[in-house]
């Protein structure tokens, strides 16, 4: 087991720079979600600490070992793919030990270790099954044990459970976790889903455009963000801009006003941009009291069911408010044109960008 | 309702190569296995009454027997050196940058763009006493005398070889491309090198293409004839030859029809064999 260290990692592929001096510390036994959109690298950089594609410059270090030379059948890595990639031509049995095989291993140690390794995905009835004859999930499962069972430093997921349905993708992210809890392993997941990332990491990198735009905890990266780029990216989001009045009191563009918390400069910026959570903002359907901060009057432009909650656009003087109502508020759909009271609470308001400089 | 109104409208489409096949192969070759049981006088003229004396004679007749094996043996070779070569075609072509491709596939398919007769004189010309292989050897002074490299079964393999090898490389390719690329990935994660990942993965996963090759050119080299007549000389041990001998020279038409069933018979049951095999593999891997 051994920790993963980046060194400014770049990759140039001549007409584009893929990475851009990706600095990155993954604690040893940590579990680490790559986020980002697709086609922000994170998987260019998963095949670079797997050793697929060669960095442009940076070095790659797992555990203490520069790895940057080393070719990728000599990583000891583990690693589950977006399709499972299980070989259609071998049993369970057979797949697991593939890599067992080439450790030199006596039979009957690989014959223990494959039955180890079936028994932590809770499989060991499947070992003389082929893969067709199982369903998504348990391949996946396979793909997990065939990666663990090497016993490598450090194991990678590449979009693993994105091929699975939205109840099983639920069930295999706990087994996921459990798992790695389990065997303690230094794990990479790479996904482009955020609730993923948020539920199963201890830490999350968010990649765009080939750089590293932050770093921090699940919850921190939720409610902290570095820039805009990450409250767009995690989760829908409402922003504003908004000019101080008094306090720590704001005007947005629309003429309503928001109360927030104190800034952590000590000092309130005069122009600001803000962020709010549509999962944030309470809906009243009684029109009444609307003259006070973090409170204002909508009006209904569209609705919708998703699932245990309902979507709600709105738009109050001007400026779209997304919202979203838990199920029970509305025992059918409100309508559009229907006028909503909006409020939050001030410490749900969050600080995205000071604007003074453009202002002045 | 639909689903037997699509059967029928797909039985249409299929009617024409029907009639076309039943009229052209399948009447001929009733005739023909008619022919094969036919009696013939001492002028092998066919005279009234049926008999298995054309078939015991192919069958026991040690001549015959020979041809048969070498037959089959020199059908077996050029399916082996075929599959060999066409593996690093097949890569080529699967690897290749996609500009590339198509030139390489119009590479691959081009002995069969030329008549199998000027092919072969192509062959005469360069493996002849005097033709171009041994000049330049003689000139080059790697041999002293020229090398009998014609009229005899080498020559019969290597011109196989030439035309036959598209068949083998072409499916070969195809279940090359149907790989996964993550499975070699997988693979060289798991600690194999390139070559261990070649012998356990991509190698197991084109048996379906090499089996189907190996079909294809089995066939087409148990059965040529102008080919072995043209470099390798008539009297070459090829049951093909045979047939052509019995039909143009002895005029026993009968035998010769007996020889062509025995062909077509071991012809299949080899088809036959590597068929189940390809079956066996086919629902193992995919179900």
């Amino acid at each position: 087991m051994s920790g993963i260290k980046l060194e400014g990692i770049s990759l140039d592929y001549g007409n584009h720079l893929a990475l851009k001096e990706v600095e990155l510390e993954i604690k040893q036994g940590e579990f680490f979600s790559l986020l980002g959109p697709s086609g922000c690298g994170k998987s260019t950089l998963l095949n670079i600490i797997a050793g697929f594609l060669g960095q442009t410059t940076g070095v790659v270090y797992i555990g203490d070992q520069d790895v940057t030379n080393i070719p990728p059948y000599k990583r000891n890595l583990g690693m589950v793919f977006q399709n499972y990639a299980l070989f259609p031509h071998l049993s369970v049995r057979d797949n697991v030990a593939y890599g067992l095989k080439n450790k030199k291993m006596s039979k009957q140690d690989i014959k223990q270790k494959v039955d180890e390794s079936l028994a932590l995905v809770q499989l060991e009835s499947y070992a003389t099954r082929m893969p067709h004859q199982l369903s998504g999930g348990q391949q996946q499962r396979v793909a997990i044990a065939r990666a663990l069972a090497i016993e490598p430093s450090v194991l990678l997921l590449d979009e693993p459970l994105s091929n699975l349905d939205a109840k099983l993708r639920k069930e295999m992210q706990f087994e996921l976790r459990r798992i790695q809890k389990s065997v303690g392993i230094t794990t990479v997941l790479v996904t482009h889903d955020q609730e993923e990332a948020l539920s199963l990491s201890d830490r999350i990198g968010i990649l765009g455009d080939g750089v590293l735009q932050q770093v921090g905890e699940s919850l921190e990266v939720y409610r902290r963000h570095a820039n805009r780029f990450v409250a767009e990216f995690i989760g829908q989001v409402n922003i504003f801009d908004a000019v101080l009045s008094e306090g720590t009191v704001y005007e947005t563009t629309a003429g309503f006003k928001l109360e927030a918390e104190h800034h952590e400069s000590g000092k309130q910026p005069n122009h600001i941009r803000f962020m709010l959570r549509p999962e944030r903002i309470f809906v009243e359907q009684h029109v009444s009291g609307v003259d006070t901060a973090n409170r204002v009057k909508a009006v209904v432009k569209e609705s919708s069911y998703i699932g245990n909650a309902i979507r709600i656009r709105t738009e109050a003087g001007g400026i779209e408010l997304a919202v979203h109502a838990p199920d029970p508020m509305f025992p059918v759909l409100p309508a559009p044109g229907q006028e909503l009271v909006l409020s939050w609470n001030k410490e749900d308001i969050i600080y995205l960008e000071v604007l003074d400089h453009e202002s002045n | 309702m639909k689903a037997t109104r699509q059967k029928k409208f797909y039985g249409v489409l299929l009617a024409p190569t029907l009639i076309f096949l039943g009229i052209f192969l399948l009447l001929p070759l009733i005739q023909l296995l008619i022919l094969s049981f036919q009696q013939v006088d001492n002028f092998f003229e066919v005279i009234d009454g049926y008999t298995f004396s054309h078939y015991i004679e192919v069958l026991t007749t040690p001549v015959y027997l020979k041809t048969i094996w070498q037959t089959l043996f020199v059908a077996v070779i050029t399916t082996v050196i075929c599959l060999v070569l066409a593996y690093p075609a097949a890569y080529l072509l699967v690897r290749s940058p996609k500009r590339w491709r198509a030139f390489f596939y119009i590479l691959l398919v081009s002995p069969l763009l030329t008549s199998v007769v000027i092919r072969t004189f192509a062959w005469i010309i360069l493996l002849a006493q005097n033709g171009l292989v041994n000049d330049v050897l003689m000139k080059t002074s790697i041999i002293d005398e020229p090398l009998d490299m014609l009229w005899n079964m080498n020559a019969v393999i290597i011109a196989y070889v030439q035309v036959m090898l598209p068949f083998a490389v072409l499916p070969i390719a195809t279940a090359m491309s149907d790989i996964k690329g993550n499975l070699r990935s997988a693979s060289m994660i798991l600690g194999s090198n390139r070559i261990s990942t070649f012998f356990r993965v991509t190698l197991p996963l084109t048996i379906p293409g090499m089996i189907s090759g190996a079909m294809i050119v089995f066939s087409l080299a148990a059965g040529s004839y102008i080919t072995p007549l043209l470099v390798g000389g008539r009297m070459q041990p090829l049951l093909p030859l045979s047939i052509y001998q019995q039909i143009m020279q002895v005029y026993n038409l009968p035998l010769a029809a007996a020889m062509a069933f025995t062909l077509m018979v071991l012809v299949f049951l080899v088809i036959a064999v590597l068929g189940y095999i390809l079956k066996k593999w086919e629902v193992r891997v995919n179900g």
